[in-house]
Parts: structure tokens; sequence; C-alpha cells
């Protein structure tokens, strides 16, 4: 299974859900695949779960999507403790776990790739939701109900390397101008301010 | 802290606008932490890691929550990757809201934290961190508020390191 597959799912199901994507070529992928306003990418590696956990808990009535790597979560498991004791319902985080650091070209392989499983350090860490999905059917089916359902979903999709990640445009928006983008549409969607005019 | 230099703090947090807050406990300002909980204007979010309290503070930022992250000095080498990578290059604005342990200020400054408190100050003004040291209790809610209009003004993390009387703990207490 490929990660562009499952967001090719995913991606119409998004309707106001805020997504976060994290230093990964889901990153790509997705902008490739939508220009849903919601979306801020934080591509900084080891962050991504826990800016969506603060999204989540900052605006609970607002479902928050997680687009996560093996990589980048292996490097803030601490995190997992956190979603585990703050349990946010309106959290679903997607692991897109291809078992190598991709971007270090050479695919070196990260522990997933080895021993470790995310699923089991997140259920040992109090996450009873977290399951891991192989194929794309069922992801779709946790997609959905991931959507559907309220409850914080962990969910550690087994993906197969993929080289053409790279091969897509690179966005065009920087940082900067994807914050104001983002919290411009979370202040007319949510209909408050959060950056005042200047004065 | 005494309660009621922790009760002065609250209350300049909450009149400069601050409704979010994450964590990871230490030993200094702990005082702040029950009045915080207490509060409903207040979402408190205790981490397990510093770096982890600094990106939840910037995706509370980005939905619109007014945030601090409150820890201690060894915590800010901790979360500066966390610091620079979201808060920095999102331009994001955070108050760090940081106990200045290991300064010369610190009355229980040990050979634990003197090492982190000779280079805490060097380190924020080798990254441009806007940032106010303030020993005395005298007009925090001042000192709060400026240092959460820096912030905002420079949509920046911007830092109060605390120490002196904030450092200070009831007699026969240790911290």
């Amino acid at each position: 299974m490929k990660r562009i597959e499952c967001l090719r799912l995913l991606a119409p199901l998004v309707t106001d859900e805020l997504v976060v994507t994290s230093l990964t070529g889901a990153n790509w992928e997705w902008r490739y695949l939508t220009q849903h306003e919601g979306s801020m990418n934080v591509s900084s590696m080891g962050s991504g779960t826990a800016v969506g956990a603060g999204m989540a808990l900052g605006l609970p009535g607002r479902r928050v999507i997680v687009l996560e790597s093996d990589g980048s979560s292996l490097m803030d498991l601490s995190c997992l403790a956190t979603l585990a004791t703050y349990q946010p319902p309106n959290l679903k985080v997607f692991v897109f776990d291809n078992e190598v650091y991709s971007g270090s070209r050479i695919s070196h392989r990260s522990p997933t790739g080895v021993r470790t499983s995310l699923e089991g350090i997140a259920r040992g860490a109090g996450i009873e939701a977290a399951v891991t999905v192989r194929d794309v059917a069922a992801f779709e089916r946790e997609a959905r109900a991931a959507l559907a359902e309220s409850g914080l979903r962990y969910v550690v999709v087994k993906v197969e390397e993929d080289p053409d990640a790279r091969k897509l445009p690179k966005p065009t928006v920087d940082y900067l101008e994807n914050k104001y983008r983002f919290i411009r549409y979370i202040e007319r969607t949510e209909g408050k301010t959060i950056f005042p005019t200047l004065r | 802290m005494t309660p009621e230099l922790a009760e002065r703090v609250v209350r300049g947090l909450k009149a400069a606008g601050i409704d979010f807050v994450s964590y990871l406990p230490e030993s200094r300002l702990i005082e702040i932490l029950p009045l915080l909980e207490r509060d409903e204007a207040f979402t408190v979010v205790c981490a397990s890691h510093e770096g982890t309290a600094v990106s939840i503070a910037c995706g509370a930022a980005l939905v619109g929550r007014r945030p601090m992250v409150y820890m201690e000095a060894s915590g800010l080498f901790l979360s500066l990757y966390n610091v620079l990578s979201v808060g920095i290059r999102c331009g994001l604005p955070l108050l760090l809201f940081v106990s200045h342990t290991g300064s010369p200020g610190d009355k229980f400054n040990s050979a634990t934290f003197a090492g982190y408190g000779a280079r805490t100050v060097a380190v924020l003004d080798g990254v441009r961190i806007p940032y106010q040291v303030v020993e005395v209790g005298d007009g925090i809610e001042e000192r709060i508020a400026d240092v959460v209009r820096a912030a905002s003004a420079a949509k920046s993390p911007a830092c109060l390191l605390l120490t002196g009387e904030f450092t200070a703990v009831a007699e026969g207490e240790t911290p």
C-alpha cells in the first residue's frame, strides 16, 4: 500500500477539519491532492502530533487530523503519554509508517522496520484506541470511523516507501504564508480574531 | 514563591490575556500551578518533555489561544529545537515563563543548576528571543504584560526569566 493511495481516500472526507502535516512526504502529497485551507504544514521532525494536540485541546469543538511519519513520531514519544492523559476526543493521528528514514536518501531503516511497534508504544502509553492497518480497505474503514466518531484515534498505517513522493511539485507556500492562511481560515470559520489589525 | 506572589503572577497572566498553559513541573515557581488549574480561564496541559510542551503551545497559538509554556531553565535548552523549528519558523507568539534556575539570584542555586544559569541569557541572545529577567515581585503584572506584548508584536516566542524573590520558598522548605 502506498501512502498517497490512503491520502486520496482521506482528502474528500475532509470538510472543516484542521490538518497538520509533519516533516514527511505526506506533506507534499497532501498539498498535491488538496488545497484545503485548514491545512498547516509543520515541517519539524517530532512536532506534528504535539502541535495537533495543542490545536485539539485549544479548540475542542473542531476535529484535528495529524499526518505523521514513523521517524517523526519516534522523535517525540513523550507526546503519547500526554495524549493518553488528556485523550482529546477530537484528535485523529495517522502515522504513515514506511519503516525507513526516506529523507536520508539511502532509505536508512527506522526502528519500526526492526522490532519497534508504534501501536505497541501507544498502547503502553495508555492510548487504547491505537491500531495498525496494512491495506487500503482497512485504512478507509479507520479513516471513516475516525471522522464519524468522537474519541482519540491513533492509527499506524503501514505503507511501502514511495520515492515518487519526491517527484511531486513542492509547495510554493512557506511557513509564514501557510500560518497566515491557516489563521485567517480559523478566524473566518470560528468567527474570532486571532491576529488583530495593526495600530 | 510565596502564595501571595503566586496569586499576583496568575492575576498578571490572566490580565495579559494568557489562556492556555502547557508545562513540565519544576521546583521554584510551582505555587502558580494549583492556581492556574483552579481557574477556568486557563486550559492547563502537563507534558512529559518541555519540547512537547512548546509544540503543544504552538498548536494552541495557531487556533487562536494565547499560550504560555512554564518550565525551568534546563527545559529551555531541551525545547530550543521546538522553539526554533515551530515557534520561530512559523512566527507564533508564545510566552516562555521560565524559572531562571542556576542564576545568581536563584535562592537554591547549586552545582545541579549553575551550568544552565550561566548560559541561559546567552542562549536567548543567541537565538534572538526577546526576554526580561525579573528578580523582584513588585511590578510583576507589568513585566508579564510587557513580555506578552513583545511576543505578540514580534509574532515570536518571548521569555520571562524569574529569579530572586520568585525562587524563595517558605522557611524550612526546600525546592
